[in-house]
C-alpha cells in the first residue's frame, strides 16, 4: 500500500495531469487517490435487504455550529445516497451535478435514474481533469449507495481516476487497509440488514481502531424497501445506533489509548 | 388557425381551472377535458398537479406545454429540496413560477398557471392560503380571494363573484368551488367532460371527483380499438 516515488525521475513528471511518467503513470490522479486515503473513512456494505453506508463524523472544531446536513453523506435522488471521502468541496461540485442529472433523467423517461447510469455520468466527470489540461482532478472517492428496479440494491465506487466498480463491501479513507481486510473475512453473501448493521459498526470500530464507540461519532444510513415496496432511505437515530453497538459485542480492551484523528 | 397560431393556441386544447382561498384551507379544481379543438380526445387529461405537501399547481392553454411545464417545475422543486434540505414553501414557489415563466419571456409557454398552497406563519401560528395566478410571461397576480384560468376564464370570474365569500371551511369551499366550475364549464364547449376538485388543508389533501354534463362531441380512439369485427362466415 502506499504511493513509490522512485526519487528524481517521477518527480520531473507530476507537475501536469496531463503527463505520464516515464514509469506509465498519472502521478496526480495518484496523489488525488492518495489524498483520499488521508481522509476521515467512509464504509459500504451490500445486503439482500439494503445497503449500508457509514461514516466517521468529522469533528474539527467545539466552535463549529451545528449543521443541519451532514458533510459526509448527500442524498442525491429519492433512492440513491452517497458518501463522500476526501475534499468535500470537490465533492459538493460532483453531488451538485449528479442531483441536477437525476431530475434530467427523470424529467426525459419518467422513471427514476438507474443507479449505475447516474455513477457512470459522474465517473465521466471525474474523467475530464484527468486527461484535459490545466485542472487539478477530483480530490474525493465517493460511494454510492442505492436501488432501482433493474439490478436492485447496489453500492459502486468511484474514484479520482474516472474509474468505478461495483462493490460487495467497501472502506474508503484512513486506515482502510485494516477495514477491507477485515471485510474479507467477515463478508457473507447472505447476510441480513441486522448482520450487515453490525458488520458495519465491527469494521468501522477496526478501521478507526475505537474501543468506545459512540453513535455521536458515526452517520449510518441505510437504503432499503418500505412496506408498500418503494425505497427507503434511512440515517440511523442515535439510539438504534446505541443499540447496534450494544448487541455486536464491541469488546473494550483493558488499557485505554488516547486516539487523536485528522 | 393551426397549434403554432398565435391568437388561437391557448383555445387549441380548452381547459377550466379555478382556485379559491378559505379559513386555512385552499381548493383548485380543474375539467378533464383533452380535446384538439371541438374534438374531444381525452376525457381524463388532469390539469392540477401537486407539487409537495404544501403546494398544488393548476395549468391551462395549451396542452403540451401543461406538460412541460409541470414536468419542469417538478424537476426544480425536487432539486431545490435536495439542495436546500427542506421543502419549497408555497409562497417561494408562486415566485419561483413568475420568474419560470419570464425566462422565456420572448418564446413564451401557452399556459396560465394557478398556484395554490399553504404557508405556515409561525408567529401567528396559522396557516395562511397563498393564492396566486399568472398570464402566460409571468405577471403574478397574488390576493386572497380567487383565481382562474382556462377557455371559460370570463364565465368563471362572474361565478366566482356571486359565490366567493370569505373564510370557508373545506367543507363549504368545495361546495362553492364546485357550483363555480360547474356553471362556468358547462356552457364553455372547449371545456368539461368532468371535474376534479382538490382541497388543501394543513393535515390533508382531499381529492374529489365531479359527475358533470359529458355531451360535447367526442371521438374516443379507446372505444375503436375495443371494438370487435365480426367475422361473417361465407357460404359454401
Amino acid at each position: 500500500m502506499g504511493l513509490l516515488i522512485s526519487r528524481g525521475m517521477a518527480r520531473r513528471y507530476d507537475a501536469k495531469t496531463t503527463s505520464f511518467s516515464t514509469e506509465g503513470r498519472l502521478m496526480q490522479v495518484e496523489y488525488a487517490i492518495e489524498s483520499v486515503n488521508r481522509s476521515t473513512p467512509t464504509l459500504g456494505i451490500l445486503t439482500k435487504e439494503g445497503v449500508i453506508l457509514a461514516a466517521k463524523k468529522l469533528v474539527l472544531s467545539k466552535l463549529l455550529a451545528q449543521e443541519k446536513m451532514s458533510e459526509k453523506m448527500y442524498l442525491i435522488d429519492d433512492h440513491i445516497i452517497c458518501s463522500v471521502c476526501g475534499m468535500s468541496s470537490d465533492a459538493l461540485v460532483l453531488v451538485e451535478k449528479g442531483r441536477e442529472e437525476c431530475q434530467n433523467y427523470f424529467y426525459t423517461f419518467k422513471e427514476p435514474i438507474p443507479v449505475e447510469r447516474l455513477v457512470e455520468l459522474l465517473s465521466n466527470t471525474i474523467h475530464i481533469p484527468t486527461q484535459y489540461g490545466s485542472s487539478r482532478p477530483f480530490g474525493t472517492s465517493i460511494l454510492f449507495a442505492g436501488y432501482d428496479s433493474h439490478s436492485k440494491f447496489q453500492l459502486y465506487c468511484a474514484d479520482p481516476s474516472g474509474n468505478y466498480a461495483s462493490w460487495k463491501a467497501h472502506v474508503l479513507g484512513i486506515n482502510n487497509a485494516n477495514g477491507i481486510s477485515f471485510l474479507k473475512e467477515e463478508y457473507k453473501d447472505d447476510m441480513s440488514l441486522e448482520e450487515g448493521l453490525k458488520l458495519t459498526l465491527k469494521t468501522m470500530c477496526k478501521t478507526l481502531d475505537a474501543t468506545h464507540p459512540k453513535p455521536e461519532d458515526f452517520e449510518i444510513v441505510v437504503v432499503k424497501k418500505d412496506l408498500t415496496g418503494g425505497v427507503q432511505i434511512v440515517p440511523l437515530a442515535d439510539k438504534v445506533v446505541q443499540d447496534l453497538i450494544d448487541k455486536s459485542g464491541l469488546v473494550v480492551p483493558e488499557k485505554q489509548q488516547p486516539h487523536t484523528f485528522n | 388557425m393551426g397549434i403554432l397560431g398565435n391568437k388561437m393556441s391557448d383555445q387549441y386544447n380548452g381547459a377550466a381551472l379555478v382556485g379559491m382561498c378559505g379559513k386555512e384551507c385552499v381548493a383548485i379544481a380543474c375539467d378533464t377535458r383533452l380535446g384538439v379543438q371541438l374534438r374531444t380526445i381525452d376525457t381524463n387529461f388532469n390539469k392540477v398537479f401537486k407539487v409537495n405537501d404544501r403546494t398544488m399547481i393548476g395549468l391551462t392553454g395549451l396542452a403540451t406545454d401543461i406538460q412541460t411545464v409541470s414536468a419542469k417545475l417538478h424537476k426544480e422543486e425536487k432539486v431545490y429540496r435536495l439542495e436546500e434540505g427542506e421543502t419549497l414553501t408555497a409562497s417561494m414557489f408562486a415566485n419561483f413560477v413568475s420568474h419560470f415563466l419570464y425566462k422565456q419571456r420572448f418564446a413564451p409557454y401557452i399556459v396560465t398557471p394557478i398556484v395554490a398552497g399553504l404557508d405556515y406563519d409561525s408567529i401567528t401560528k396559522e396557516w395562511k392560503p397563498v393564492m396566486a395566478g399568472y398570464d402566460l410571461i409571468g405577471c403574478m397576480d397574488q390576493n386572497n380571494t380567487f383565481a382562474v384560468g382556462g377557455t371559460c376564464s370570463e364565465l368563471l370570474y362572474g361565478a366566482c363573484e356571486s359565490f366567493y365569500k370569505e373564510g370557508m371551511g373545506p367543507d363549504e369551499i368545495f361546495e362553492v368551488i364546485s357550483q363555480a366550475l360547474l356553471t362556468s364549464m358547462d356552457r364553455d364547449i372547449l371545456s368539461g367532460w368532468g371535474a376534479n376538485v382538490y382541497i388543501l388543508t394543513p393535515t390533508q389533501l382531499i381529492t374529489k371527483k365531479l359527475l358533470t354534463r359529458v355531451d360535447q362531441q367526442l371521438f374516443q380512439y379507446s372505444n375503436l380499438l375495443s371494438v370487435k369485427k365480426k367475422k361473417k362466415k361465407k357460404k359454401k
